[in-house]
């Protein structure tokens, strides 16, 4: 990979060429926020928390760091009064979306935003549209069940036509990496519930705990060719 | 401080998929000198990959500091510091205190950097006790992580306050006139919660996702928070190697150490199992256990029920 000389606040960096801006930083312990990356997943530019300014000759703009690749001659900064700004409007922006969210509350007033101005959202629950929850799916979980659904106002994420998924298999791996905690997943009396969709839940053969989806089970069983009867003994039993 | 964003609690199938979504980073890396199958060093790697790299560790004497650092390596890719047996809180809040002042006065970059005290059992339960009170009590914005166990493992596994009733440990030997450990084990995770902090929390070596989501909250915590981790030692607790994983588990599943965060005094169960599995589970095949008879196994389960009713009437009332 070829390498590239550019500045973060001042601070002479080498990256390889193309590498986004906020792995960059991040790897030159330069701390950017920011709400739908994940190293797994790689960069969707979806909650535009992580703006930096980059200036190239005599122009300067505002850019999403972890979509901006890194370049030579590049001048970044991560700190300044219109940065804050910006972060601070859009987090008030999602503080006003979910209301109900505390990651997002601890977050805005850590920024310095200590109310919110805008009508308040009451119907879009803690979620911010990241899509983390939608990539998770379709390239860790491999099985896309999630989409989002809608413009505008009215857009979500959600299973197609909003009726329990025939494709997803419960894990749960949605739920895990929202990092607001909008995904309700809970199980009682051996069934687990998720996006809409009860799962029956697998007994272990041996000590009866039920410990995951038939479903998941099968799937696994299908993809990996493990046998069903070594499956459905739970891990602690094996 | 930001509440569980995890409505649910770590079933076995999130452990499937969620894995791949955890930091790849390594700030404990390998080449260390820990036994096989060590279950501490485990721990202590989730721990890190949850806090990140701007991190400053302080450790005490330990089993985790003589398998880092053996003179002249390190195992450690962030700043870390060797300190005395008692003094790991100390040197943990005195780090935190320099960072605020060195940021105010502008000679290091603005930003949030997380100390990091560990210690072990017995650094936590005996030895760096007051240290860790006084830390505590001083609301220091910092997290102390203990390493448990179970007993002084390093220098040749003598017991601790930290080592559970019945287990055998070379101060502590199982014979004809002794049953090994005759005290129970301290609770230092009630005590921590004492202090009142914003943050405690029992986790275990057996559970890396719910040690990442504990060590996260921890970082997030508004003062000092207190993570108590169970960590298997092969070792010490006689038992294969390869077993190790297992006996995290069952020691969770038994309700032996349940799994627990309190939140501005706040009880919360983070893992219940669905069926309590008998102590004899988790004690058998564990060799510093292997001499006690059904009467002293009753007496042991009698005390765990006790304890496992007295956290859930806990975490009912909040």
């Amino acid at each position: 990979m070829p390498k590239v000389n550019l500045s973060v606040d001042g601070k002479k960096i080498q990256a390889d060429k193309g590498a986004f801006l906020l792995d960059v930083c991040r790897d030159n312990h330069i701390p950017v926020p920011s709400l739908c990356h994940n190293e797994a997943l790689g960069s969707d530019g979806r909650c535009r928390l992580c703006v930096v300014e980059v200036r190239r000759g005599n122009r300067t703009r505002m850019v999403t760091s972890c979509l901006f690749p890194a370049a030579e001659g590049v001048e970044a900064i991560t700190q300044s009064a219109n940065i804050a700004l910006v972060r601070k409007t859009v987090l008030e922006l999602l503080w006003a979306r979910c209301p109900e969210s505390d990651e997002i509350a601890r977050l805005a007033r850590s920024h310095g935003v200590s109310d919110v101005r805008y009508q308040k959202d009451n119907d879009k629950g803690k979620c911010i549209l990241c899509n983390l929850c939608i990539r998770t799916c379709e390239s860790v979980v491999g099985v896309s069940a999630l989409g989002l659904s809608g413009k505008g106002p009215v857009k979500k994420v959600t299973t197609p036509f909003d009726e329990p998924s025939e494709t997803c298999i419960g894990c749960g791996a949605c739920a895990f990496v929202c990092p607001t905690g909008h995904i309700q997943m809970w199980d009682k009396e051996g069934v687990r519930n998720i996006w809409g969709r009860k799962f029956e839940m697998a007994a272990c053969a041996k000590c009866g705990t039920h410990f995951a989806p038939l479903y998941q089970l099968e799937y696994i069983s299908k993809t990996s060719g493990a046998s069903m009867d070594r499956l459905r003994t739970c891990p602690d039993c094996r | 401080m930001s509440q569980s964003p995890l409505p649910f609690n770590y079933p076995l199938s999130t452990e499937l998929y969620a894995p791949r979504l955890i930091p790849k980073d390594e700030f404990i890396v390998s080449g260390h000198r820990a036994c096989q199958g060590c279950a501490e060093v485990l721990a202590l790697r989730h721990a890190l990959k949850a806090l990140g790299p701007d991190t400053v560790v302080a450790m005490a004497t330990g089993c985790m500091e003589i398998i880092s650092s053996p003179l002249p390596t390190t195992a450690w890719a962030v700043p870390w510091i060797h300190v005395a047996f008692e003094n790991a809180a100390a040197v943990g809040s005195g780090i935190e205190a320099g960072l605020k002042i060195l940021r105010r006065k502008g000679r290091i970059p603005d930003k949030d950097v997380t100390v990091l005290a560990c210690a072990g059992d017995g650094g936590t339960a005996d030895i760096g006790l007051q240290a860790l009170s006084g830390a505590l009590e001083r609301g220091h914005k910092m997290i102390y992580m203990c390493v448990d166990n179970e007993a002084y493992m390093n220098t040749g596994i003598q017991r601790s306050s930290a080592t559970p009733f019945g287990a055998s440990t070379t101060t502590s030997p199982a014979g004809k006139v002794s049953i090994g450990q005759a005290t129970w084990k301290k609770n230092m995770a009630e005590i921590a919660a004492a202090h009142n902090i914003p943050y405690v929390a029992t986790a275990c070596s057996s559970y890396p996702l719910d040690i990442v989501e504990k060590m996260r909250k921890a970082k997030a915590a508004d003062g000092p928070a207190y993570v108590h981790c169970l960590s298997v030692c092969p070792t010490g607790w006689r038992i294969p190697t390869e077993q190790a994983i297992r006996y995290g588990r069952l020691a969770v599943e038994t309700c032996v150490f349940p799994l627990y965060e309190v939140v501005g005094g706040r009880y919360r169960i983070t893992y219940k199992p669905e069926k309590k599995r008998p102590i004899g589970d988790y004690l058998k095949g564990q060799g510093r256990f292997r001499h006690l008879d059904e009467a002293t196994i009753a007496k042991m389960q009698a005390r765990i029920d006790e304890e496992w009713e007295k956290l859930q009437a806990k975490a009912d009332r909040s």
